[in-house]
Parts: structure tokens; C-alpha cells; sequence
């Protein structure tokens, strides 16, 4: 049986946060809690990549998204870093419904929901993409 | 002249893989003693990426590129060679429940092949199928060596090629780079292109290899069948 939910929900913005601003010292205690002793980094001036995931949505996701079977799991994110984030920056996040697909496997039947968060910093400029991916078995 | 294929790899198109064509094809350079290849096929998940191009890769790493696809049906994974206009018209790839029966009389019909691969393995292979309705007709050959395959799973693989007689393939399942080549198929004839891929899986003139370490080989399906 094909999956039912509304197709217009693909590509739909349902939510963008306010935006943060960063801090260095912020940036600094990351890198204390991650060992990162790159001075590029370090000093808090430049965040590293992975400072990226630690802004949030408003709202679960599952406000938004269709349910389908029973309850999963989190199944990964995938990072796309596009530039970099720097002290002073102000961060937004803005999320979509970027993908929902199913698949088969040892285990069975998966359905998987793909949320695309994007962050703009204070000139628009996009400095990342997350996807993140939820499996749900049906 | 012989040529030694991976008839089953996933690239970063598929949506649970990470890795780059070119660092498969890298790999299979730098590992050409340990996996002799020739050229690898590259079978993405419940789609056919149509506009790639791969021959710049081709020409720098001297190692062929095809491309095919991986689709699910009601028996399990297929995989479907000679991927063309008139089957992409004909089923929707990204169905996860497309007949079986259908599609490997159909992508002969068309100018291919469908292959069920990793048949031993649970849910999505032939043999658990095969327990509960009856066989499919018209499978030439199925994938008896998967580089992915947990214990039991090729063994069963290969019990089918006995009990059917069906022609038997190997290919790596790879998803990550370090994974490519691990199982393969020797053709006894010269493969250049995706035609050519087809016609020589149509004559049965080929058998699994077996590249994985720490495990006997096996070098030809009758091997497998005595086992």
C-alpha cells in the first residue's frame, strides 16, 4: 500500500527560528568539550564545522511531519557545511519536509522522513544544511 | 578476453551510501592485485541516475563504469541491467513493491536483464519467498556471492542455483569505499559496454568470484553448488 500523506508537504517551509546570535565564548566551550585544539578554532573568533548541529528548531519536528507505523528511531543527519561561522554571527534555522521515501530490508519495511534544516546567518548567506533522517517501521 | 565485473555497488547516490565513484575506482587501483577488476556497475537504490557521466573517471583511473539499478519487488531486490528510456516509462523504480514476475519479463522484453540479488537473505531475497509461493519463471541467473551477505545468506544463495539452475553472479553490495570488489563476476567474454554486459549475462558464460580475505575462494558457481 503506497504511503498517504499530502504531497504539497515536500519543500514547505514550516518553521524558521529567530535568530541566535554566536558567541565566542560559546565557541570556545565547544571546542573545550570536543578536545579541539586548532587555534583557527580555539580562540572562539571561527566556529568549527560541527558547531553547526548544535542549533536547534523551535518545535519538534513531528509537529509537522506525518507519523507512519510505529514509532522509530533517528537514523542520522548528514551535514553540508557551506561556510564558515564566526563570532557576532546571527544564526537562523529554517526547516522543510525535504524527502519521504520507503525501503525495504532484512528487517522489513521503512519508512523514512527526511527534515532539510538550512542556517542563514545575518546577511542571508547559507552556512549549512542538515538532513535530518527518521525511521519509522510500518 | 575475460573481464572481471562488480555487478552490484552503491554509490553517494543511494541514499545509505558515502561513497564518491572516484574514490571506488581509486581503491580498486590501489588494490588491483588483491581484487582484479576491470570495471564495477553501479546499481542505486529504486532509481537509474540517468545523466551521470563517468568517463573522465574512466579514462583516469582505467577502470570501467556502468551503470544499473537496484529495485524492490514482491520476491525481494532486483537488479536490472540494460537500464533504458522504455523501462524507466514503464515502472516507477522508486516503487518498492513492483512485481516481480512483471519486471523480469518485462526488462527482457526491453533489452535486459533483471537479476534477483542476495536471494539468501531474509525478506528481501528469492529463497524466503520461494517458501511460500511458487517460483519465478524466467530468472536466468541470481547473485549467489554478496559482499555484504551474513552467515547462511550466500549458502542459501546457493542452494537455489542447485535446486533451479540458475546462472550464478557475484557483486560486492559495496557502500563504503573499502568494501568495493569484495565479491565479483569473471565473464569469459570482453565487456565494454552495458550491451555487452547484458548479452554475456544472457549466455551464462561467467562465474562468482571471490575476493573477500580470510575465506576460501571460490572460483566458479559449481564450487559453490559442492560446498
Amino acid at each position: 500500500m503506497a504511503l498517504n500523506y499530502d504531497p504539497n508537504l515536500i519543500g514547505r517551509v514550516f518553521e524558521t527560528t529567530d535568530a541566535v546570535e554566536v558567541k565566542a565564548e560559546r565557541i570556545q566551550s565547544f571546542c573545550e568539550t570536543l578536545g579541539e585544539t586548532n587555534p583557527l578554532y580555539a580562540d572562539g573568533k571561527v566556529a568549527p564545522p560541527a558547531y553547526a548541529v548544535t542549533f536547534r528548531n523551535g518545535r519538534h519536528f513531528f509537529q509537522h511531519v506525518p507519523r507512519f507505523g510505529r514509532a522509530g528511531f533517528d537514523a542520522g543527519k548528514d551535514v553540508e557545511f557551506v561556510r564558515s561561522i564566526h563570532a557576532g554571527d546571527k544564526i537562523t534555522l529554517s526547516s522543510h519536509v525535504k524527502e519521504i521515501y520507503e525501503k525495504t530490508g532484512r528487517t522489513g519495511t521503512m519508512v523514512f522522513v527526511v527534515v532539510r534544516s538550512t542556517l542563514s546567518n545575518q546577511d542571508g548567506q547559507e552556512v549549512a544544511h542538515i538532513d535530518h533522517r527518521f525511521m519509522s517501521r510500518t | 578476453m575475460a573481464t572481471t565485473l562488480d555487478l552490484h555497488t552503491h554509490s553517494e547516490a543511494s541514499e545509505d551510501s558515502r561513497a564518491p565513484v572516484e574514490a571506488y575506482l581509486n581503491w580498486i587501483r590501489l588494490r588491483h592485485a588483491e581484487r582484479p577488476l576491470d570495471g564495477i556497475v553501479l546499481t542505486e537504490h529504486r532509481q537509474f541516475n540517468r545523466d551521470a557521466d563517468y568517463r573522465h573517471l574512466e579514462d583516469k583511473f582505467g577502470v570501467m563504469v556502468l551503470r544499473a539499478s537496484e529495485v524492490e519487488t514482491n520476491y525481494g531486490h532486483v537488479l536490472v541491467y540494460g537500464v533504458n528510456e522504455d523501462m524507466l516509462r514503464r515502472f516507477d523504480f522508486a516503487n518498492i513493491r513492483l512485481d516481480a514476475q512483471e519486471l523480469i519479463d518485462e526488462v527482457v522484453k526491453m533489452g535486459g536483464l533483471a537479476v534477483p540479488c542476495h536471494p539468501g537473505r531474509p525478506n528481501i531475497g528469492l529463497y524466503e519467498h520461494y517458501e511460500k509461493r511458487p517460483p519465478l519463471e524466467n530468472v536466468v541467473a541470481v547473485e549467489v556471492l554478496n559482499g555484504g551477505s551474513r552467515k547462511g545468506e550466500d549458502e542459501r544463495s546457493a542452494e537455489l542455483v542447485r535446486r533451479y539452475g540458475y546462472s550464478a553472479v557475484g557483486g560486492s553490495d559495496s557502500h563504503l569505499v573499502s568494501l568495493i570488489g569484495l565479491c565479483a563476476t569473471r565473464f569469459a567474454g570482453a565487456i565494454r559496454s552495458v550491451d555487452d554486459l547484458v548479452r554475456e549475462l544472457k549466455s551464462g558464460d561467467y562465474e562468482p568470484v571471490d575476493f573477500r580475505p580470510r575465506r576460501k575462494p571460490v572460483p566458479h558457481a559449481e564450487a559453490v553448488q559442492t560446498r
